[in-house]
């Protein structure tokens, strides 16, 4: 056993200080997220937000996270137990799990040996090894939802089950696209294929993957507009009605770190990774360069994180039916078109740009939505006064 | 029409793929801890023996057959314990979703045994398939079952879940299988080479492949005919092989599942009023 650690050492320290980093960010990255998210929801209602702990409020988050780790623990007294202590460590461990292929800086595709920014270089499935682990994560809100044994979590279990299962679909259909013109499923080929200007960005030419992708990916993150799992208006607080303290946190904790999913998802996926115009490609093994790349990555990742803290301020919540009709009756066809449009363009050697006219999708679904529903709005009106008006023939 | 691959023939080069060589003790050992597996079912199952002492024995006998297959492993290799335990985490979970009387324990016991062979096919690096199975089983299939089990019925057991039907057929059957398999894997044997029309465009097995993929193997078959036979290292080398050389399996298989789906809706669809 010694003599194989001692032989395999090289190989095996940089998986393991890539996953110390991994361990050591996030959850701080979490921590601060809530902070950022305070300060974001502060502005957006005019309001100043935390601003008495430390410089900016910036210790806001270290004081709850202290707090947080002083609280009693309460446990209800009809929970099943040992189900109820795992759910939320099994929600935070797939959570944590999905980042084991995700490059978190630049990585060169022929990786050679020494500290990277991936725990698994050059992993064969990538992207379909964080399908299937994020294909996971409904797990820890069902199995808190029950084991709660009360009747709002197991409503907040439902409806997670019937969302995951929903959204899992157009999210692997928006994926289809990029991976059959890359050819590879390993994300740093994904990236590496974007590596030339601007306009090879997969957001250039196929907008409406990333419009599929993203909103897909925001459902599995539990986020407002898809938070219905837990709206606390309907179901007091879903599948975390019965955990408070540390175990409420561990919940949370694995949104936050859905978030980042997500957003290095799509900054890698989408918006060209660690490549930027003007840049020289960072893998060539520079330091300077490697810093810049990470630096370029990190910038793409908070813009991603910061616009989906800002939705949550922008958009109301689905209601259930239009939750499931978004999936079954708008993305899914929408991917379906885009998977038809991909397939013409490689199968008949057409220019790849020729993919943007897809993007004209979601606009005349737009158009056509909002046209309805003004004529609807103009029925309704008229119904409504003519309700009044016979009403107040009638009454009186 | 089989042909020869590209490569040079090296008649010593045959297809005999051994059968893993275990320590000669190997079958005797496994043999046993089937068997008190199989007691430690009994033991175990709730119905069968109604007493809580005779479970808890079963479970210690379950133990002491997973003590007793750990004798199997080879010591040299540590990936082999990593590989032991996801088997022990999977058996867990099987037995587990047989015995649990709880349905939802049950659908966790299931969850168990999928992702834990999903971790025993990343250990020998069979990514696609092992990703698939979790997306397909653990991330939907299973899934589904606790959203109907949670939907149908949230309190009190029913009779069908406390009632066995035909235990002691079940436990047989499922004994002799384990025994049987266990055999063959123990035995060091020969996989026959699978034949590949090479003639066919993008056959994988026509073309070496050209990023670390292993090239084909080219081999004789049983009459003595030349085929290429190949283990798709790559999950390119995987899908190219699926799309060309096993394209009618893939499209019949397409085929089923798009009828089930068309006969699922028709099934669960109202029969329509009549008009009157």
């Amino acid at each position: 056993m010694w003599v194989w650690l001692k032989e395999s050492w090289p190989i095996l320290w940089p998986t393991l200080a890539a996953i110390g980093v991994i361990l050591a960010v996030v959850p701080l990255l979490g921590l601060y997220m809530t902070f950022i998210e305070r300060k974001l929801a502060a502005y957006v209602q005019d309001r100043i937000g935390p601003n008495r702990v430390g410089p900016f409020g910036l210790l806001q988050a270290v004081a709850d996270g202290i707090k947080i780790f002083l609280k009693e623990q309460v446990i209800p007294d009809h929970v099943y137990t040992t189900l109820y202590f795992l759910a939320p460590a099994m929600s935070l461990m797939t959570a944590m799990f999905a980042l084991v292929v995700m490059p978190f800086g630049p990585v060169p595709t022929d990786y050679e040996g020494g500290f990277r920014f991936v725990v698994q270089p050059g992993n064969d499935i990538g992207i379909l090894f964080m399908m299937a682990i994020s294909s996971l994560s409904a797990y820890g809100i069902i199995v808190g939802g029950w084991a709660s044994n009360n009747k709002y979590s197991i409503y907040g279990a439902i409806r997670s089950c019937a969302q995951f299962i929903s959204y899992e679909i157009p999210l692997g259909l928006s994926i289809i696209g990029v991976i059959a013109i890359t050819g590879s499923l390993n994300i740093e080929k994904i990236v590496e294929a974007q590596s030339g200007s601007i306009l090879d960005w997969n957001v250039c030419w196929q907008p409406l993957a990333l419009l599929i992708f993203f909103t897909a990916a925001l459902a599995e993150t539990n986020r407002l507009p898809f938070d219905l799992p837990e709206c606390e208006q309907e179901l007091v607080g879903g599948f975390h009605t019965e955990y408070s303290g540390i175990k409420f946190v561990l919940f949370f904790l694995a949104e936050y770190t859905h978030i980042v999913t997500v957003s290095f998802l799509t900054a890698l996926l989408f918006f060209g990774g660690w490549h930027f115009p003007g840049l020289p490609n960072p893998t060539g093994g520079t330091t300077l360069g490697m810093i810049l790349g990470l630096a370029v990555l990190l910038f793409k990742v908070s813009m991603v994180v910061l616009f989906i803290i800002l939705l949550r301020w922008a958009l109301p919540r689905f209601r259930f039916d239009q939750l499931m009709g978004l999936a079954w009756k708008g993305l899914i066809p929408m991917g379906l078109v885009h998977l038809v449009g991909v397939a013409i363009v490689l199968s008949l050697g057409l220019p790849k740009h020729l993919l943007i006219l897809t993007a004209a999708l979601p606009i005349a679904a737009a158009y056509y939505s909002s046209v309805k529903f003004n004529a609807s709005m103009g029925r309704w009106n008229a119904l409504e006064s003519g309700v009044r008006k016979t009403s107040a023939v009638s009454y009186e | 029409m089989w042909v020869v691959a590209q490569q040079q023939i090296d008649p010593g080069n045959l297809a005999r793929v051994p059968g893993t060589s275990f320590p000669g003790h190997f079958s005797k050992v496994m043999l046993a801890s089937v068997i008190l597996g199989a007691v430690a079912y009994w033991l175990m199952q709730y119905g069968v023996v109604k007493n809580k002492v005779m479970n808890w024995v079963g479970m210690a006998l379950f133990g002491v057959g997973i003590i007793l297959a750990f004798a199997a492993v080879p010591s040299e290799d540590p990936t082999a314990l990593i590989r032991f335990c996801f088997s022990v985490l999977a058996v867990s979970g099987a037995m587990g979703f047989v015995v649990a009387r709880e349905p939802v324990h049950a659908a966790l016991g299931f969850a168990t045994a999928v992702l834990s062979s999903c971790g025993v096919l990343f250990m020998q690096e069979a990514y696609f398939v092992a990703a698939a199975t979790m997306i397909v089983y653990a991330g939907a299939t299973i899934i589904i079952f606790l959203f109907v089990l949670m939907f149908a019925q949230q309190t009190n057991l029913r009779a069908y879940d406390i009632k066995l039907t035909r235990p002691w057929l079940a436990a047989g059957i499922a004994t002799a299988l384990v025994i049987t398999i266990t055999w063959s894997v123990a035995d060091e044997g020969e996989i026959l080479p699978i034949k590949i029309d090479t003639t066919r465009v993008n056959s994988l097995a026509a073309q070496p492949l050209s990023d670390n993929g292993t090239p084909p193997m080219p081999t004789k078959d049983m009459s003595g005919k030349q085929v290429a036979s190949f283990v798709p290292s790559k999950t390119a080398g995987l899908g190219r092989a699926m799309y060309t050389d096993y394209l009618m399996a893939i499209e019949l298989a397409g085929t089923i599942l798009l009828v089930a789906t068309i006969g699922a809706i028709v099934l669960a669809q109202r029969p329509a009023e009549v008009k009157s």
